[in-house]
């Protein structure tokens, strides 16, 4: 069930007393970059006498990263980059993320780490639906499959009806999908006469590279009679691999012997305590090219407190709530996208798919929520779909303290991207 | 008895068109049809005559369609005519969900669409009542 028993199940003390020595490593390789050069020429040269002390650095931000594009944060030289990965920036520089042949090798090794806890062995066929190329998701799980020795195809995403051939015939029994497109993907069965739980043999998925609600996970081991595992990662880590779910699906573990966590308040920077929710702050243990201190993920979350009864001693996180930056104000109340989606994801009777649009109406903030049908159910009354208008406003509005528009939509109306999914629509314009 | 399909619709210019394209292609014949709209979205409820092709048809389109029991009852096209039906059913208190009616041949026939909630007692009733109930194969060869 381990895939290195002794890292994974090291004693808390033992643990935290590498990660100091390691944190100490990388703020020495961190001065190598021009960035972290002109940033910690301040800081003593000793390095942190405890832990704690993490604290007192300052953070580096995606800001920054765009600011150090190409090579501010490179501290080894070019000659022992072997590859970059870069994320999705649509507007100025795109942040660029450097490996050497060591990171490689230690990203793999998380994958395969990851992939094995969750009970994925040699005999496995695993088929890659994430996108390979500039985005970290598809290579990073490829290669970490290759290393634990699972037959990998590495098919990428979209062309659908492709994906369920290759499921069908080569009896592939473990994916890596988005979550939106797993439940895009289920929209195919029908006409293929396919029952994916009678004539597939998935047993696992791999889901991650947005955030999803409990409801979307168990709605996609529902439909396709598998166990669903929660992946987190970020370009600026290394990809997918910092943080997994084990079997017992309560929590991700973040890899602590590969980085270091705070929780933090996203407005104050002050680092919060266990169980307290805000952003996560992550600091690089091992990474050679980039070493990155403090960087500031914008993902929403909190350290579960606790030992997981799977015997692993690095800490959980949370499922994330949502980025601070995606955090809506509809007439002054706050709420983040995934709790509509929790919301609308208990309720039966809707199908697979939503969008949200916010739109400025006489001054007032106007929150509309487009939602699929669930086709199973419908019985064909007016009166039914009315009920189940009234309904979703209701629960909408008694967990949101704002009351929206529910639109029902047909199955399959809403445009789904085979990319991360898009479903909040701003289009108030200008500043909020 | 007789099958009726109701298809969920959002309101919107050329959805009703697509289901009538759909059905003609595939050689089904409309034999009845009523919508109920709450504005944004509505049911369109049609009779075909071969209610099973046209529910696998509209399937295929990915059409969000359901099969409903309704009795189809023939009645004479004159005064009076419906008020009896449903004197008889409402003496039973027996609730009507929705209903409409088709003119088969006018001044001479009509039948009326009933969609009930306790229809194999409707059914009873309307059969005590001499009401001449169509099934499927008859509506088809109306």
């Amino acid at each position: 069930m381990y895939w290195e028993q002794n890292v994974e199940t090291m004693d808390r003390r033992e643990l935290e007393r590498s990660q100091l020595r390691m944190i100490n490593s990388s703020l020495a390789r961190a001065r190598q970059a021009p960035f972290y050069a002109q940033s910690l020429a301040a800081v003593s040269a000793k390095g942190l006498a405890t832990l704690a002390e993490l604290a007192e650095l300052p953070f580096t931000g995606k800001a920054d990263l765009r600011a150090g594009f190409p090579y501010g944060f490179l501290a080894v030289g070019r000659e022992e980059v072997v590859r970059l990965h870069s994320s999705s920036g649509t507007t100025g520089n795109p942040t660029v993320v450097y490996h050497t042949r060591g990171d490689i090798a230690e990203w793999e090794n998380l994958i395969a780490r990851c992939m094995y806890s969750t009970g994925v062995r040699k005999a496995d066929v695993f088929q890659n639906m994430m996108g390979y190329g500039l985005f970290t998701g598809g290579i990073g799980f490829h290669y970490g499959a290759e290393r634990l020795g699972v037959m990998t195809i590495p098919i990428g995403p979209g062309n659908s009806r492709r994906q369920i051939w290759f499921l069908k015939h080569l009896a592939t029994t473990v994916i890596h999908i988005l979550p939106s497109y797993a439940l895009h993907l289920a929209g195919y069965f029908p006409e293929l006469k396919i029952d994916p739980r009678r004539d597939l043999k998935l047993r696992i998925a791999f889901i991650g590279a947005e955030p999803h609600s409990e409801g979307i996970r168990r709605k996609i081991e529902e439909i396709y009679g598998l166990k669903a595992y929660n992946s987190y990662g970020l370009s600026e880590m290394c990809g997918p691999g910092v943080a997994f779910e084990c079997l017992m699906q309560n929590g991700l573990h973040l890899w602590e012997d590969h980085f270091y966590p705070e929780i933090i308040d996203p407005a104050s920077g002050r680092v919060l305590g266990e169980g307290e929710e805000g952003e996560l702050v992550l600091t690089t243990l091992k990474r050679e090219a980039m070493p990155l201190l403090r960087y500031r993920t914008g993902d929403l979350t909190r350290l579960l407190p606790g030992p997981c009864p799977c015997g692993r001693t690095h800490r959980r996180i949370d499922r994330i709530k949502g980025r601070s930056d995606d955090m809506l104000i509809i007439n002054g109340v706050n709420l983040f996208p995934i709790q509509i989606e929790k919301t609308l994801m208990a309720i039966p009777e809707i199908g697979r798919n939503y969008l949200i649009e916010i739109r400025k109406d006489d001054y007032m903030d106007r929150l509309e929520v487009k939602v699929e049908i669930n086709e199973e159910i419908f019985r064909g009354t007016l009166s039914q779909l009315e009920r189940l208008q009234a309904r979703v406003v209701a629960e909408l509005r008694a967990e949101l303290g704002v009351t929206p528009a529910v639109k029902l939509v047909e199955p399959a109306s809403l445009p789904v991207s085979e990319g991360k999914a898009k479903r909040v629509y701003d289009l108030r314009g200008g500043g909020t | 008895m007789s099958v009726q399909l109701a298809v969920f619709l959002e309101n919107q210019p050329g959805k009703l068109e697509s289901i009538t394209k759909a059905l003609a292609e595939a050689g089904v014949n409309i034999r009845g049809i009523a919508m109920a709209s709450e504005g944004e979205f509505g049911v369109l409820k049609i009779l075909a005559d071969d209610p099973e092709r046209a529910y696998r048809v509209l399937k295929e389109h990915h059409y969000t369609v359901s099969r409903r029991t309704v009795e189809i009852a023939l009645i004479e096209d004159r005064p009076g005519g419906l008020h009896e039906l449903l004197a008889a059913l409402s003496a039973r208190k027996i609730n009507i969900e929705d209903c409409y009616g088709i003119v088969l041949e006018e001044g001479h026939q009509a039948a009326i669409v009933l969609d009930v909630e306790r229809y194999p007692e409707a059914e009873a009733v309307l059969k005590e009542r001499g009401i001449r109930l169509l099934g499927d194969q008859e509506l088809s060869s109306l």
